[in-house]
């Protein structure tokens, strides 16, 4: 071995210190950065017994990253959901303000609290029938289970159409990251072919796909040329060489007989009851069944109960002619009435429920009517002799509530029940409903922050490995300057002896 | 080696998502210990809110029903103090006749100024009102039960009229036999005093009695009504003093109108105590509703406290370790800040 090698070594050494520093540079400085993955030099010996940079590889956890990204989903999915069912909850809950010692009425704002509020001022009624106070007590609670009902439907349809406006922009969203996904993933195809490094590409690329799991469930596949395809939880492609377009047209206005567009893709629907393969997970998807599942099934139990009101205050025909008119809406009635609503035929009823004018004082109605019966008309007067203690039409209105009635049974709240209990039920059914959500948005963000701590620990940098290992580098570098000043000086020695 | 590896941008936010779910629990925490409730009873009870909402729903009917009762109350210890005072009335006017008829009988005028002043207080009690309505109107409240005595009398004096051809004032009068009389009241004179004659002549009240509901599902007549069996007779019996007493009629004719009117007075006086110990179960009944439900309503306040309520001292105890472990937290962030490599290199 010649001395001159000796020098060709040490240079080897220097140059993979130096790509050694680089490496450590690169990390220590991305050591806070998001979707960073630690890189690693990976240091060869030559075939003259030097060293030099072999590769640099990218300590990417393909599992770990897979696991965050789909309890990100999962998590934005059920945080969707949960965000609209405490919107619609709160139209419904307890206060917690009132002190339960003090034997307080607070019952919150729910069609079931108004009913039994209307229920109680009709007994108050009963005892006082002409008391004129006494019934416009029971028209203020009437008015009251009214716009409970009118503001519970509003809400409901509220919540549909920030669904259906966040469906919007998560379309949006995810389009525009298709596109750029589209961008990075030509690069590192082309970085890959060309043996260029391409390690903070594909951190980009990681980064792309957890932003899109937020909007939407998806799955990777990785292709031999370094491309990786991406399809939805469902398995509809969304890249695959070319990134597909989400399609979706938002919807102003939403009544409880709107029914929402759906998302498409390449004209395939992703969401909705036709969608041959709808997506499980994401904020598109939480979103989507808070639109067209759980919010129009509150939306129909609220019709119902609208229904059952407007029923259970009817008025039958009393005049004894045969056959008997049909019985009229009574106290409760809706824009436009000319007949009774039945369970099957009630969609939107929550909405276009109202105090029946004639019978309100405020829009020149008479409350004696609520005594006597006669809303319809004089076939339908109840008290014959015009006495004024007659309670027979209170204590009927008093019974309505508690009597069973016939509801439709595809709303899912049963098909007979009392008007109060169905109430109870529906306000028993959203909590649920508004309790499991909240609960798995916890577990699933709890469970998105261990994969992702795993991750971060997985791939990210830990500056005090970075420092050691800068240290080694640095004793190495001296040790290699000081082999190089002592070859230099037997070189001095060699040539001054000659 | 990187199974050991501690990222440092982990490390250094390793106590955030803990400080910030802390925090939140804090909020709900600080809510619980003060109002002694789940800060959001819904999401905490869930399924279970429709069962405390009815719970809560038929509590307030309790109370409405408490406070309806107390009005109920009210009309029938009203309509229990007139009938103890026309009993009173009734029960002097016996003695009161008992009394003409055994001692030395005037021309009975008497039995006439006995016959008035009795009717006239017996309609005015009968015309009780309570919270504005009529308690012996039945149904018909609005409207006083008894006609005043100026319009029926003219009711009894043409009845005699048309029975006899003559006015009780009427000399002939004096010609009138017992036996005479007794036909005429207890024939064409009572029938006055019954059936539709008596809705017609006397009561404007409806038979049927007020109804009210006292208790869930429990509905009792809560008011009474001026159409009884002891109305009409001692209004009968009244009518006939006030119409015949002091008139030209014959001696023994008074003596038969005072006897037919004792008999009428005793038999109603049977009945309107009947119709007054009636009143007093209803009152008796009205005490048990409620007192059966203040303690159903107690029983339901525990079972809605059951599902609300959070023991506030173990509230307290939790936010006091909740405080604790914030703390913990916010010092450790800062110490694992300070520790790394770097900080201890010589420069």
């Amino acid at each position: 071995m010649s001395m001159s090698a000796t020098y060709n070594i040490i240079n080897s050494a220097f140059l993979s210190n130096a790509a050694q520093s680089a490496v450590i540079s690169s990390n220590v400085s991305n050591a806070n950065t998001t979707g960073y993955s630690r890189e690693v030099a990976n240091i060869i010996t030559t075939a003259d017994g030097g060293s030099e940079l072999g590769s640099v590889t990218r300590e990417a956890n393909e599992a770990l990253l897979e696991q965050v990204n789909s309890s990100t989903s999962q998590a934005a999915s059920q945080q969707a959901l949960a965000n609209g069912l405490t919107t619609l909850a709160a139209t419904v809950s307890d206060s917690s303000s009132s002190s339960s010692t003090s034997g307080s009425t607070e019952n919150g704002n729910s069609p079931s609290a108004m009913l039994a509020n209307l229920q109680d001022a009709l007994t108050t009624y009963e005892t006082s029938p002409s008391s004129a106070s006494a019934g416009q007590a029971v028209v203020t609670a009437a008015d009251n289970l009214v716009s409970s009902l009118n503001s519970g439907s509003a809400t409901v349809q509220q919540v549909r159409e920030q669904a259906d406006a966040d469906m919007a922009s998560s379309v949006s969203t995810i389009n525009s990251l298709l596109n750029q996904y589209s961008q990075v993933n030509a690069t590192i195809v082309s970085g890959l072919a060309a043996g260029a490094n391409v390690d903070t590409t594909e951190d980009t690329r990681d980064t792309i796909l957890t932003e899109l799991s937020k909007q939407i469930g998806i799955s990777t596949v990785a292709n031999p040329n370094g491309s990786t395809s991406i399809y939805t939880d469902s398995g509809v492609t969304l890249f695959n060489n070319t990134a597909s377009t989400l399609s979706f047209t938002p919807t102003q206005t939403y009544t409880a007989g709107t029914t929402g567009n759906d998302v498409t893709v390449d004209g395939v629907p992703i969401t909705g009851a036709s969608s041959p393969m709808p997506i499980q997970s994401g904020a598109l998807a939480g979103l989507a069944n808070l639109r067209d599942n759980v919010a129009p099934e509150y939306q129909s139990q609220l019709d119902q109960i609208a229904n059952g009101v407007i029923n259970a205050f009817a008025e039958s025909d009393q005049s004894g002619e045969v056959p008997a008119a049909a019985s009229l809406p009574g106290l409760f009635t809706y824009a436009g009435a000319t007949s009774l609503p039945t369970a099957t035929s009630a969609t939107g009823l929550a909405a276009a429920i109202e105090v029946n004018s004639a019978v309100d004082p405020t829009q020149g109605g008479d409350i004696s009517l609520l005594q006597n019966g006669g809303i319809n008309g004089s076939a339908y007067v109840y008290n014959t002799t015009g006495a004024a203690g007659y309670t027979g039409r209170i204590q009927q209105m008093v019974a309505a509530t508690t009597s069973t009635q016939s509801f439709d049974p595809s709303v899912g709240l049963g098909s007979s029940d009392t008007l109060s209990d169905y109430a109870d039920a529906s306000v028993s059914w959203l909590q649920a409903q508004n309790q499991q959500a909240t609960n798995q948005a916890d577990y699933q963000n709890t469970l998105v922050t261990q994969a992702t701590a795993a991750l971060s620990n997985a791939t990210g940098v830990s500056l005090d490995t970075e420092m050691t290992n800068m240290l080694s580098i640095e004793n190495s570098y001296t040790t290699t300057a000081k082999l190089l000043t002592t070859v230099n000086d037997m070189f001095t020695a060699l040539l001054d002896a000659a | 080696m990187s199974a050991s590896t501690i990222s440092s941008s982990f490390l250094a936010t390793a106590l955030l998502p803990s400080i910030a779910q802390a925090q939140s629990q804090l909020s709900s925490l600080e809510v619980e210990s003060t109002t002694g409730q789940y800060a959001d009873i819904g999401l905490q009870l869930g399924d279970q809110s429709g069962y405390e909402l009815s719970l809560k729903n038929q509590t307030d009917l309790l109370q409405t029903l408490t406070t309806s009762n107390a009005l109920v109350k009210t009309n029938l210890t009203t309509t229990q103090d007139a009938l103890n005072s026309i009993l009173t009335d009734a029960q002097s006017a016996a003695s009161s006749l008992t009394a003409w008829s055994s001692g030395a009988a005037d021309a009975g005028a008497t039995l006439q100024t006995l016959g008035v002043n009795a009717l006239q207080s017996l309609i005015t009690t009968t015309n009780t009102t309570s919270n504005g309505q009529y308690v012996f109107g039945g149904v018909n409240s609005s409207v006083a039960p008894m006609t005043d005595y100026s319009t029926a009398q003219n009711t009894i004096t043409t009845a005699f009229e048309n029975y006899f051809g003559f006015a009780p004032t009427d000399a002939a009068a004096a010609n009138v036999t017992s036996a005479q009389m007794q036909t005429f009241l207890t024939g064409t004179f009572a029938s006055l005093f019954s059936g539709a004659s008596w809705t017609t002549n006397w009561s404007s009240a409806s038979s049927a009695n007020q109804t009210a509901q006292i208790a869930p599902g429990e509905t009792i007549d809560a008011s009474s009504n001026a159409n009884q069996a002891g109305f009409q007779q001692l209004t009968e019996a009244y009518a006939m003093l006030a119409g015949f007493g002091g008139t030209e009629l014959s001696s023994a004719a008074q003596q038969e109108v005072a006897s037919t009117a004792t008999s009428l007075v005793t038999q109603g006086v049977s009945s309107i105590t009947g119709t007054e110990a009636g009143v007093g179960a209803l009152l008796t009944r009205v005490t048990d509703a409620n007192t059966s439900m203040s303690s159903q309503t107690t029983i339901l306040q525990t079972q809605i406290g059951n599902l609300d309520d959070v023991d506030t001292t173990t509230a307290a105890t939790k936010l006091n370790a909740l405080t604790t472990q914030l703390q913990t937290a916010y010092e450790l962030t800062a110490e694992i800040q300070k520790m790394g490599l770097a900080q201890y290199l010589p420069t």
